[in-house]
């Protein structure tokens, strides 16, 4: 109900569960659960006592919020005044935008339909006071309240809509004061001496008689012009075309309002309920269309992903976030300086010209296998939190090679048994006449990644008769009845 | 590769490879499992695999502590006896005696005993620890020389758990904070290794200073395949010759297999809390770190022999043994001038005298000498008069205690009033604990009231000081629980996927799971992942995790505790205690005390006392007169809610089967509803004899070897039926005339049973000296077979006595002071198998009266009061109100004076918070002012909810200011009974039932009642309060005991109904039951469940009496169908309206 499964979605009864105190508790069901006795506030436990099969998610408190925010901007659409009502609730002022939709009832229409239509279950209340349709949304059956009559309207809803403090609730009920009515009806007095100005604050908004102040989510625009289309358009010539077409209208208030621009965003609203906003932000007041268009272009053109329609936009707005009084002259941009890192730098613009996945660089990873110690990245890719490099030992011989192969190369090699180094070696057609060595390094596979049965390697460092430098290892041991050993050549040392 | 397991195979390749001569070797860095998480074998494999290798001896060093070295001592003990390591103990449950055995794994490989008897024989075990420092000093491990050297350990360890580190007020439990002159500045009788850190630049430092500060240091070398052993070990040669040490080597040794790397690299992970995939290079490199051979150990050194060489060097400058820790007992309980023996002799006749005013019976005074002797013989005075010291400290507090145990059944100690059970009417079976070939301590345990046995715990440690007095380690194993959620992290499973695999291990851990077993969970049987977890977590089951204190078990010594074992600090505060736990003392022969809790001693003299205040006598436990036939009925009635042990289901079913009559059946009633005896299949048997359904035959010898009635005098009391593990003894010493040694050895064979072996050795013995002298061979071979059914689970009968005289007190109490009894037992929760609503509601069926709780009448306890009839009645009290503090009843006691007047009144004079009052208001506890919940709480609620000032008193009655007038509607009784249950958990207004009693009566459905007085075979319809859901053990049937206003019904579903409804059956907290009843003989009724349905949705038609009215709107649209989120935002609790019931899960 309150997270679509990306896949996979078993035929099950669908349980949330939250940690809270120490236990597994579910904090939502599905209707499947609900109607097998499967309520909220069970522990995870009782709840599989009941019925062990059950899907189990756990909450995600910020993939839930991200929904309801996507919620939310799509609900820009009906009207820019939108304010969560967190965890699972939203307000919109929808005053003076209900005409748009030919009336409350169509808009209340067209927002169930849009909302059934990405999945969602919602109950939608329009009241005239913004906590009368919250209360009803959560614990009523009427949908529409006529002006003036939300605090008949509510008069049957339980105590519990007023939301109050678990102790007062259980207090107000334990008085047999059960409904929102009961306490309409009697001196409002006797409520403030016993459960303070909060509570009857409450209830006086629930009954429409009080408006709470409304914060919407959304700065609301200085100024914005919209275009609402009826068959959703996506071709980017047509959508630059649109937006350059509000660009111009804008620009005309801005002139009437001798004022510019700082903050331009554009509002691209998707079919499917997404909502990309793009804004550009200038240094000094502007009204000039052009200008502005080749901003958002450039910007447009340097995002990674560029705004994709999908199945089409059907409303796109351009807003003026800030406004200034305009200045006459507008400057030019200033060079700028070379700052720190300019390898990065580099890096950026070799990325930019050939590509990310072209400029790599090593990252090192925390592991003994020396074929994953090491990774190789996107220069451009900073990880958030990275393993480090072991430390070299001072003085020392380095233990691993500044080149290693991969695969590593077999070699044939002749050795004393059971793990001593190779006395000589062939490799590419040569043979070499180890002069030194050191080792072994026994180095036992990751068990958990790699497949059972998977040799062990004794690694050597070898020094050939003329000098040279080789990183070797012989997988499996001689001693082990499992493997026949065989050499590799790994690495060579600068 | 060296395959330790196999000793036979290596000697053959060892002639072939090994070097003309092979130079003997010992592993003397090795690790156990008490190095928690680091090492990942247990002590015993460590033991055996260096002794199948052919090691001469195996240094035991964990991290800091001294807590695993018992097990490889005793590892070892047990292989010079048997040839054969120790088998594994396995619980199968949570209480005691719930485990079995099984062999050790490698027990098959080992072909001939003899030859490691004679290994181990010659093998030396060196005990010390591994020092790892807070100061940056590297690892160093350290071994007594001596018992003196041990001492020294111990103090060191001890001054590291003590020690409060840095910014703290003090020490942290498991840490042990030590600095490297902690350890040079007394390094006298220690041989020390310094293990070389990584990178060993300034250990030469180091190595100067420890040289200095001793002879007897060496410096630890290790070839273990990093890549730079050779260079490695040239750089240590130098730095020893410079530093004038010797080099020693050491493999480290972590495991004592290859085979466990895996295991060790989990591990780490749960030690690191990182996943498998994110812990890197803190796992080791490859799997070196385990025993190995001496052939392969002598050629890693080849450049170095002479580290090897002094492997045997060192061991044999070690003089220590763990069996030297010999105790001495405490001299406190002896007055200056007395010897041990005579004291205890005197006091045992002058208390004689005492307690048998009329004479002492002479075959009490027989055993009285025989047991004198025999503590004389073996020494055991001062033990018994510690103990005789500690029970006398509480009866002078009026403290209740009780003994039990394998020595509790003595006549001494009745007479010395350690224990209740009279000798004189109780055929004692001491012989068990007295065998002269038996070197162990005597072993007591002695339960106290456990509201007040801290003030015991705290005389003793006043009475001997903490220098020589400290409670037992329980060591915290891995369970499969525990296991499998650790394990389930290491590999990164979700809390969900976790819980399903913690939730497979429902019985037994130790098969194997099937796929269908997983699929059942809900976990896909086709992920390898899952089953290589499950397998870690099965091979972790048994390590130890951490260390915690014993409930009550404390070592007491004549010296130095701290000279003798590590003290550590628990968690609690004035806590300290020692780093063994219970087996490690019993292995070593140390003398213990054990100071348990038990509530029932509570509850019994909380009863005694409210009898006395009352007016009655002052009873003592030993003052009860026995063999009342009016309790014995009761009892056979099943009439046992609240006594002591019998109070169960089973138990309360098997009574009226049992009818006891005399105290020797209580004995028996105790003993028998025990799994040992269920699966022994004894039960039955007996029952049947004991209902003259099969004759009472006692099988005989021939003539020539002995009377035909030698077994009558072992099973007589047990009509025939071996019933108690000292019956087991008892029955190879007649019957196969098993000496002393020898039933001493089939003892301690089925105490640790095996399958092959010595157990063998046994039954060959046993049998054939049985058919030898006449038995049949069947008989011999059943005699046999029960003996090995009590190695898994014998109750011994001296506890069943101890405790079958606390059935009698309780049910006596029940008997005859049922108001007492039940105030008692009310005061003593949590405590027993029922709910408080239980208790009364027996209570009120036994006709006492229960008064509800009024401020003007009750005390934070239940009391007793008079009524105007002299009848005494229960007064509830504070304590049952939720959330009441006994400290703020107690100041509205002490203002109370002859009684509150009204509300403000109690405010104003007796400077009650608002917030108490409100919970008064809201337990309905204004009954003397004639004020109901409702309006009483409405006028609370009024009050500010700070607490008040007194100046300011009576300026704020005054600011309240007038009330508006509020009409509220009356509350119903339905309503009234379920506040009563969310506030004090029970209603003497009504059940629940009751209320809702004309809605089920329309629907035709029973009372329990009335469900019970059916015919057998009847189809019933019944519903109730579910009170209890048990699975036991085997899972077939599920029980649910069902509770309305006229009884309660008990309901039995099989397995396969209690799928089908599961939901309903688990869920329900109002559950209707559709079924036939079964009613057996004796009485007992059960409904056999075929369909339930939850029905507690009723339960809301208590209180939720309200029907919303739709209101009237001029025009609106409406939702179309049922409101489904209404439910939606409720908390838990307001959900809840009964109490939970107890639940198996």
């Amino acid at each position: 109900m309150r997270r679509t499964a990306a896949s996979g979605r078993p035929d099950k009864p669908l349980v949330v569960t939250e940690k809270i105190k120490g236990a597994q508790r579910l904090v939502s069901v599905s209707p499947q659960a609900r109607r097998i006795g499967i309520s909220v506030g069970l522990t995870l436990a009782d709840a599989r006592a009941r019925t062990p099969d059950l899907w189990v998610e756990e909450v995600e408190a910020r993939a839930d919020a991200g929904l309801l925010a996507a919620i939310a901007d799509d609900c820009d659409r009906f009207s820019p005044m939108v304010m969560i009502d967190a965890p699972d609730g939203l307000l919109l002022d929808i005053t003076g935008c209900e005409h748009l939709f030919g009336g409350e009832a169509l808009l209340r229409k067209a927002f169930g339909a849009r909302m059934k239509h990405a999945g969602l279950h919602v109950r939608a209340v329009i009241a005239g006071a913004a906590d009368s349709a919250r209360a009803l949304a959560r614990h009523g059956h009427i949908a529409i309240v006529p002006p003036g009559e939300d605090a008949i309207a509510v008069r049957s809803l339980p105590i519990a809509a007023l939301n109050l403090e678990n102790d007062q609730r259980i207090a107000l009920s334990r008085a047999g004061l059960k409904t929102i009515g009961c306490l309409a009806d009697r001196p409002t007095r006797a409520f403030a001496a016993r459960f303070g100005e909060a509570m009857t604050l409450r209830l006086r908004r629930v009954l429409g008689s009080v408006e709470p102040p409304f914060t919407p989510r959304r700065i609301v625009p200085t100024l914005w012009a919209e275009r609402r289309f009826a068959e959703p358009i996506g071709r980017a010539e047509d959508v630059e075309a649109v937006l350059a077409d509000l660009g111009r209208e804008a620009t005309e208030k801005l002139v009437e309002r001798r004022e510019g621009g700082r903050v331009f965003e554009a509002s691209f609203f998707r079919a499917d309920g997404a909502v990309r906003r793009i804004a550009i932000e200038t240094g000094r007041p502007m009204r000039d269309p052009a200008v502005m268009m080749r901003l958002f272009r450039e910007k447009l053109g340097a995002l990674a992903d560029p705004v994709d329609p999908g199945f089409g936009f059907d409303v796109i707005r351009l807003s003026l976030i800030t406004v200034e009084k305009l200045d006459a002259v507008q400057t030019g941009l200033d060079g700028h300086a070379v700052e720190a890192g300019e390898v990065a730098d580099l890096a950026d613009r070799l990325s930019v010209r050939f590509g990310a996945d072209r400029v790599l660089r090593f990252l090192p990873e925390d592991t003994h296998d020396p074929e994953r110690a090491q990774r190789a990245v996107p220069a451009s890719f900073n990880p958030l939190t990275s393993a480090v490099w072991p430390d070299p030992e001072p003085e020392e011989p380095p233990l691993r090679p500044s080149q290693i192969f991969d695969p590593p190369q077999p070699i044939e090699a002749v050795a004393e048994v059971p793990d001593g180094p190779p006395r000589r070696f062939n490799w590419r057609r040569v043979t070499h006449y180890v002069a030194q060595a050191e080792g072994p390094e026994r180095i036992a596979p990751e068990w958990w990644r790699r497949p059972p049965g998977e040799p062990t390697r004794d690694y050597y460092r070898i020094e050939d008769d003329e000098g040279r430098r080789f990183w070797l290892f012989r997988s499996g041991l001689y001693d082990s009845p499992e493997t026949r050993p065989r050499w590799y050549v790994h690495g060579v040392f600068a | 590769m060296t395959d330790p397991s196999n000793v036979l195979t290596f000697l053959a390749r060892e002639k072939a490879t090994a070097p003309a001569s092979v130079l003997p070797y010992a592993e003397l860095v090795a690790a156990t499992n008490f190095s928690f998480l680091r090492g990942a074998s247990t002590a015993q494999d460590m033991v055996l695999t260096a002794l199948l290798l052919g090691h001469t001896g195996i240094g035991i060093a964990d991290r800091n502590t001294l807590a695993g070295v018992v097990r490889a001592w005793s590892a070892l003990e047990t292989i010079r006896e048997d040839g054969l390591p120790a088998p594994l103990k396995v619980r199968e449950g949570g209480s005691p005696g719930e485990h079995t055995w099984i062999e050790h794994p490698d027990v098959k490989k080992i072909l001939n005993p003899e030859e490691l008897k004679k290994r181990a024989k010659e093998f030396k075990l060196l005990v010390g620890t591994r020092l790892v420092f807070m100061d940056g000093t590297p690892d160093i491990v350290v071994y007594p020389q001596n018992r003196n050297g041990w001492g020294r350990i111990c103090r060191l360890l001890t001054r590291g758990n003590l020690r409060v580190p840095p910014g703290k007020t003090r020490a942290k439990k498991g840490k042990c904070l030590l600095e490297l002159r902690d350890l040079i500045s007394d390094p006298d009788d220690l041989l020390l290794i310094v293990m070389p850190p990584d990178d060993l630049k300034g250990l030469e430092e180091i190595l100067v200073q420890v040289r200095n500060a001793t002879p007897f240091a060496w410096l630890g070398v290790t070839m273990l395949r990093r890549g730079q052993d050779a260079r490695r070990l040239f750089c240590l040669k130098q730095l020893a010759a410079r530093t004038r040490l010797s080099l020693i080597a050491t493999n480290d040794v972590l495991y004592h297999s290859a085979k466990q790397r895996d295991l060790q690299d989990v591990m780490t992970c749960i030690r690191e809390g990182l996943r498998i995939e994110q812990v890197g290079r803190r796992l080791e490199v490859n799997s070196e770190r385990h025993i190995k051979h001496p052939v392969e150990m002598q050629r890693l050194f080849r450049a170095a022999p002479e580290a090897i060489k002094e492997t045997q060097v060192f061991a044999d400058l070690i003089r220590f043994d763990l069996g030297e820790l010999t105790y001495e007992y405490p001299d406190e309980p002896v007055p200056p001038g007395w010897n041990d023996q005579d004291y205890l002799e005197d006091r045992t006749w002058f208390h004689a005298r005492m307690r048998y005013p009329d004479g002492i019976p002479a075959h009490v005074e027989k055993l009285l000498h025989t047991e004198l002797d025999f503590f004389r013989r073996h020494d055991y005075a001062r033990y018994f008069l510690t103990l005789y010291d500690v029970v006398r400290v509480a009866r002078d507090k009026g403290i209740l205690c009780q003994g039990r145990g394998s020595a509790a059944n003595s006549a001494v100690c009745y007479v010395l009033g350690i224990t209740s059970v009279d000798p004189a009417d109780f055929d004692v079976l001491f012989a068990r604990f007295m065998s002269d070939h038996r070197k162990e301590p005597p072993d007591i345990d002695v339960d106290f009231e456990h509201e007040r046995r801290e003030e015991i715990i705290q005389h003793i440690y006043d009475r001997y000081t903490r220098d020589r007095a400290g409670i037992a380690a329980t060591v915290i194993h891995y369970r499969p629980r525990s296991a499998m959620r650790e394990v389930g992290k290491v590999f990164g499973f979700s809390d969900d996927v976790i819980a399903r695999l913690t939730g497979l291990v429902w019985g037994s851990w130790g098969g194997k799971l099937t796929d269908a077993q997983l699929e059942q969970a809900g976990v896909d049987s086709s992920n390898p992942v899952f089953r290589q977890a499950l397998d870690f977590a099965n091979r972790l089951l048994g390590f130890p995790r951490h260390l915690s204190q014993h409930v009550g078990g404390f070592v007491l010594t004549r010296g130095r505790l701290d000279e003798l074992v590590p003290i550590g600090n628990a968690a609690m505060d004035d806590r300290t205690f020692i780093e063994w736990d219970k087996d490690d003392i019993d292995a070593l022969r140390l003398m213990k005390v054990d100071i348990l809790a038990l509530g029932m001693l509570t509850c019994i003299r909380k009863a005694f006392d409210l009898i006395h205040v009352m007016g009655g006598p002052k009873f003592g436990l030993q003052d009860i007169p026995p063999g009342d036939p009016g309790v014995y009925g009761m009892l056979s009635r099943g009439d046992s809610l609240g006594v002591f042990q019998v109070e169960s289901r089973a138990q309360m079913n098997m009574l009226p089967r049992l009818k006891p009559e005399k105290f020797y059946d209580l004995v028996i009633e105790v003993a028998i509803v025990r799994p040992g005896p269920i699966q022994g299949n004894m039960v039955h048997p007996y029952l049947k004899r004991r209902n003259g359904a099969e004759p009472v035959t006692f099988p005989s010898p021939s003539p020539e070897f002995g009377e035909s009635n030698e077994l009558h005098a072992v099973l007589e009391k047990t009509n025939g039926v071996p019933l108690f593990q000292e019956q087991a003894m008892k029955l190879a010493m007649v019957a196969a005339e098993f000496t002393d040694i020898e039933a001493n050895g089939l003892r301690r064979a089925m105490a640790t049973f095996r399958n092959v072996g010595t157990i063998q050795n046994f039954e060959k013995r046993m049998v054939g000296r049985m058919v030898e002298r006449g038995y049949t061979l069947q008989f011999a071979q059943d005699c046999f077979n029960q003996i090995k059914g009590f190695g898994s689970y014998g109750f011994p009968e001296s506890h069943a006595a101890a405790f079958a005289q606390l059935v009698y007190v309780s049910s006596w109490l029940k008997k005859y002071h049922p108001a007492a009894f039940a105030c008692a037992l009310l005061n003593s929760q949590p405590m027993g198998f029922y709910a408080p609503a239980q208790i009364i509601r027996d209570a009120q069926e036994h006709g006492v009266e229960v008064l509800p709780v009024d401020v003007n009448r009750s005390a934070y306890d239940n009391i007793l009061e008079r009524t105007a009839g002299g009848m005494l009645a229960l007064r509830l009290g504070f304590r049952q109100v939720d959330g009441m503090k006994e400290d703020e009843a107690d100041q509205l006691l002490a203002r109370r004076g002859a009684g509150y007047a009204s509300i403000s009144d109690m405010r104003e004079r007796g400077r009650v918070s608002s917030p108490m009052l409100r919970r008064l208001a809201d337990a309905d506890a204004f009954g003397s002012f004639r004020q109901d919940r409702r309006e009483a709480l409405w006028e609370v609620r009024r009050l500010p909810n700070d607490p008040l000032l007194p100046l300011f008193a009576a300026a704020a009655a005054r600011e309240l200011g007038e009330d508006s007038a509020v009409d509220l509607p009356e509350m119903p009784l339905g309503e009234h009974v379920t506040a009563d249950y969310q506030t004090t958990r029970l209603s003497l207004k009504s059940h629940p039932m009751q209320v809702l009693r004309p809605l089920f009566r329309a629907e035709g459905i029973f009372t329990c009642a009335e469900t019970s007085a059916l015919r057998d075979g009847h189809w019933a319809r019944t519903a109730g309060i579910v009170l209890v859901r048990q699975r036991p053990g085997n899972g077939k049937a599920i029980f649910v005991t069902l509770e309305d206003e006229t009884g309660i019904t008990n309901v039995l579903l099989w397995a396969r109904t209690f799928e089908k409804f599961r939901a309903q059956s688990m869920g329900a907290r109002l559950m209707l039951v559709e079924g036939r009843v079964q009613k057996s003989k004796e009485g007992v009724t059960h409904l056999m469940g075929a369909r339930v349905f939850n029905r507690s949705d009723e339960l809301g038609r208590l209180s939720e009496d309200y029907a919303p009215v739709e209101p009237e709107l001029t025009r609106a649209d409406e939702f179309r169908g049922p409101s489904a989120q209404a439910g939606m935002h409720r908390h838990p609790r307001n959900v809840r309206v009964l109490p939970k019931s107890r639940d198996f899960h």
